[in-house]
């Protein structure tokens, strides 16, 4: 009893001391709890998880979380610094300089003391990503980086071969250690650090589990103070169905991407909230010009007149989504909103097919010279989507009105690929394009650009298109620019050399609990250290 | 096990693993041979993202270091195969040898418990029609199993999913949260899907009760019989052990293909799922990984039915 007191204040000491504030950065100063798990479902796997040698865009999201590149981009599209505090460009727009933070550090291995980032790291990227032995996607777009050096410790110097307008929203790349891969000198995907990577970002890798689910756990030291939620976790699902079931029972938290079929249900729900975000892509019907019967502008309009866009945005997805009148996503600077999509007119489809000399042949169908207007159209399937089968069921119906024989043909995506990329051997096809923010659609129409495996795959071939693209580029203003594009835009919505149909607004849902949540349109995490759940509806 | 068969046994083992070796080699030539011919190739994998010119490919094959003959890239993967080294997966880097190894374990957790299951309905059922004769309770079970078998497999699994969750109120989210190792309920049901839909239960009770029948019909069960000896014990390695291998051995083809559409439907992550994803990216040293452990595990499952043949029946090796 005489002891009682001392083990009292002994207990109240530990109680004290284990309450005090962990060591490290600055907890947010937003007021908001952490704590909490996110549980999001992805339709497929990752490949591997450091930002290089991946391509997809799941592993894209990951490497999002766990990496920082030199500058990020903020809600408003505008350029925020990250790893690099500020910078610096030369009169001549050839020499970027960055000045680095220098309170930042890679994600620790166990039991190690935590790394410093440097300027090193930074130029070992470089060196990385550009190496002849790296297979990347990434190397196309640094072309126009000349060389690095290091100035000191904390900075870095860029020299560029030719200046570039936008170029600082570039060097947004993700940085990777120095003392990450096993290789230093090219990266390939059986490094460990492929599937072990050390970033800086708000989350690191913990492990994957037995069913290939990615566990991240918050990153206590991230510079711009700890993330709220504790741990993310990428569950991997083969099949969509089963995905919006699992959301639906709590099993997971979020769902990236909402097959639109699910749209309703999900909409009906109170507990979830479904946020739209616009991916910078748009789908196409696109015409091989080397057939002559579509060599004639007549013909591809008239079929942009048959078809019925709005009812089948409507009918297919649930009228989720924006009719396009040109060759750029809606939600990019370069969309011309004064050009409108060409209205949905089978009788002027008919008078341009009659004008391009065709008549109807007894049997319904367009004839000119002898020549019947019956065309293949060949789809691919890369994985399940019934939509798809309905869009081209319901373009085949619309062009049969108006005397036109449509065969549709599904084949296997690679297959496809080399059929319209290497062979062309189609006449029409339906596809998407998904672009990055640059809005640079070049290699689609450029006559240089019709070739084995080059974009511009119907051969379309424009003299003034060529002239314009070419200024387009060439251009460091950015109102010149943006005045080119939307000629180009108009020009080529005349020209028809597809018919473009639609952006699809993409949905993410995710249970109520989640707060705060910005989405960025195809990155996807960028913002995600600010996201928070209520203590109380932690799990 | 009776001394006269353990020499016939010890010659069929050893002629069957010769004959195996040879059999994978030719899976592994044609195999490959359908993967070069066929569309596509793994650098589209590995460059989605950028077109793929002739350039870039040529300078990724140049990074990995590979051939241009088909003959020489062939012979370079069989020298590495012999030292054990099945290369790495073109999607996401890891050795091909240790990816196959575990999703082929959790394949055969699935296809083994699923066959047993399997038996397990089917047998009794065979035993009754067979001993007392097609009455009404045989007769609608029989009818039963066959239209069960003909049921598509992954139309029951998205039945079974969806009663488990709206009945039941539990999500079959198989291998469980990332904190459980084992989730035995988890496991059930596509054990379920797969031992029901996979077309074998029909086949089970039509061939062991045909048979058992023909045995009971033999001579000498007669004799045991007006002996007063058991017939079950008599009939019970010609009638029921023969015909069961014999059924397992040649249906385990068609289980490994169902099981791909019950690992898609489950997320349950084994050998059907990945084979599937790999075809997709032509992940080439992947699809000869698994391809050649699907047909060791044909190869094995009639080599041990051959011996259980010789086993109960030494001469048979003779015949």
């Amino acid at each position: 009893m005489k002891r009682l007191p001392s083990v009292l204040l002994l207990i109240f000491f530990f109680v004290f001391i284990m309450m005090a504030p962990q060591a490290g950065a600055e907890p947010k100063t937003d007021g908001k709890p952490d704590g909490g798990a996110l549980n999001y479902g992805e339709y497929g796997r990752p490949t591997t998880l450091d930002p290089i040698t991946s391509n997809d865009m799941i592993s894209m999201r990951i490497t999002e979380l766990i990496f920082n590149g030199l500058v990020g981009i903020n809600e408003k599209q505008e350029i925020v610094p990250e790893l690099a505090e500020r910078w610096e460009m030369s009169e001549d727009g050839k020499f970027y300089t960055f000045y680095l933070r220098q309170d930042v550090t890679w994600h620790p291995k166990e039991e190690e003391e935590p790394v410093p980032f440097t300027a090193e790291d930074v130029i070992f990227t470089y060196n990385i990503m550009m190496h002849p032995k790296t297979i990347t996607s990434m190397k196309v777009r640094y072309e126009f980086i000349e060389s690095v050096i290091k100035m000191d410790d904390f900075t870095v110097q860029f020299t560029l071969k030719r200046p570039i307008l936008n170029a600082l929203a570039k060097f947004s790349f993700k940085v990777i250690p120095q003392h990450g891969p096993a290789n230093q000198e090219f990266l390939s995907r059986e490094d460990p650090f492929a599937q072990k990577p050390i970033g800086t970002g708000p989350y690191m890798l913990k492990n994957i589990t037995a069913d290939r689910e990615v566990i991240l756990v918050a990153n206590e030291n991230y510079f711009k103070g700890r993330p709220h939620i504790n741990k993310f976790a990428a569950r991997p699902f083969a099949d969509q169905n089963i995905m919006s079931q699992a959301l639906l029972f709590n099993a997971i938290d979020m769902i990236v991407l909402v097959n639109h079929r699910d749209i309703p249900q999900i909409q009906g729900d109170k507990r979830y909230v479904l946020q739209p975000y616009n991916a910078l892509s748009y789908s196409f019907f696109g015409y091989n010009m080397r057939n002559p019967l579509l060599a004639d502008k007549r013909v591809r309009k008239a079929f942009t007149y048959a078809v019925n866009r709005q009812e089948m945005l409507d009918s297919f997805f649930q009228g989720q989504g924006t009719i396009i009148s040109g060759p750029f996503a809606p939600g990019s600077w370069a969309y011309n909103l004064d050009v409108q999509p060409l209205p949905f007119d089978p009788q002027k489809a008919i008078e341009l097919l009659n004008e391009a000399g065709f008549v109807k042949g007894d049997d319904g169908i367009m004839v000119k010279d002898g020549q019947k207007l019956s065309l293949t159209l060949k789809v691919p399937i890369a994985k399940e989507s019934e939509a798809v089968k309905r869009v081209v069921l319901a373009f085949k119906n619309y062009l049969n009105k108006i005397g036109v024989d449509i065969e549709g043909e599904f084949k296997e995506w690679l297959s496809w690929k080399e059929d319209v990329f290497l062979n062309h051997e189609f006449d029409i096809i339906f596809a998407s394009w998904v672009f990055d923010d640059s809005a640079d659609i070049s290699s689609l129409f450029h006559s240089a650009e019709i070739g084995s495996w080059k974009n511009n795959f119907g051969a379309y071939s424009n003299p003034e298109i060529d002239s314009l693209i070419v200024e387009s580029k060439l251009t460091l203003d950015h109102e010149k620019r943006r005045t080119i594009n939307r000629k180009l835009h108009a020009i080529i919505a005349d020209e028809s050399p597809y018919t473009f149909l639609w952006t699809l607004t993409n949905y993410a849902a995710f249970n109520k609990k989640l707060r705060r949540v910005a989405i960025h349109p195809y990155k996807f995490f960028s913002f995600a250290d600010d996201w928070f759940i209520p203590t109380s509806e932690q799990r | 096990m009776k001394l006269s068969s353990v020499r016939p046994i010890a010659l069929l083992i050893s002629k069957e693993l010769v004959i195996a070796a040879f059999l994978l080699l030719g899976v592994s030539f044609v195999i490959f041979i359908i993967l070069f011919l066929s569309p596509g190739d793994p650098f589209s994998t590995m460059l989605k993202g950028q077109m793929l010119s002739g350039a870039a490919k040529a300078g990724a094959r140049e990074a990995l270091g590979i051939s241009q003959a088909w003959y020489s890239q062939y012979l370079s993967w069989l020298a590495n195969m012999l030292h054990g080294d099945f290369g790495t997966s073109t999607r996401t880097g890891l050795p091909v040898l240790g990816e196959v190894i575990r999703v082929g374990i959790n394949t055969l957790y699935l296809t083994v418990a699923s066959m047993l299951l399997t038996l397990l309905l089917a047998v009794p059922i065979a035993i009754f029609s067979a001993r007392r004769g097609m009455t009404f309770f045989n007769w609608t079970s029989t009818i039963f199993t066959y239209v069960v078998s003909a049921l598509p497999i992954f139309w029951l699994g998205y039945i079974v999913i969806y009663i488990s969750m709206h009945q039941f109120g539990f999500f079959p989210l198989a291998f469980g949260s990332s904190s459980q190792k084992f989730d035995w309920l988890n496991f059930m049901l596509p054990v379920f899907v797969l031992g029901i839909g996979n077309g074998t239960i029909s086949e089970v009770v039509r061939y062991l009760r045909e048979e058992m029948e023909r045995v009971f019909s033999e001579d000498y069960i007669r004799t045991a019989h007006a002996k007063g000896a058991s017939i079950w014990k008599h009939s019970f390695k010609e009638g029921f052990l023969i015909p069961i291998t014999e059924t397992i051995a040649t249906k385990i083809p068609f289980i490994l293909g169902g099981a791909v559409v019950v690992e898609q439907v489950f997320n349950w992550p084994g050998m059907g799922r990945m084979a599937w994803q790999a075809a997709q990216d032509r992940d080439y040293p992947l699809i000869m990984g698994i391809t050649l452990l699907a047909a060791i595990i044909v190869r094995l499952g009639s080599l041990i039915q051959r011996v259980v043949h010789i086993m109960v029946n030494p001469r048979a090796s003779q015949e």
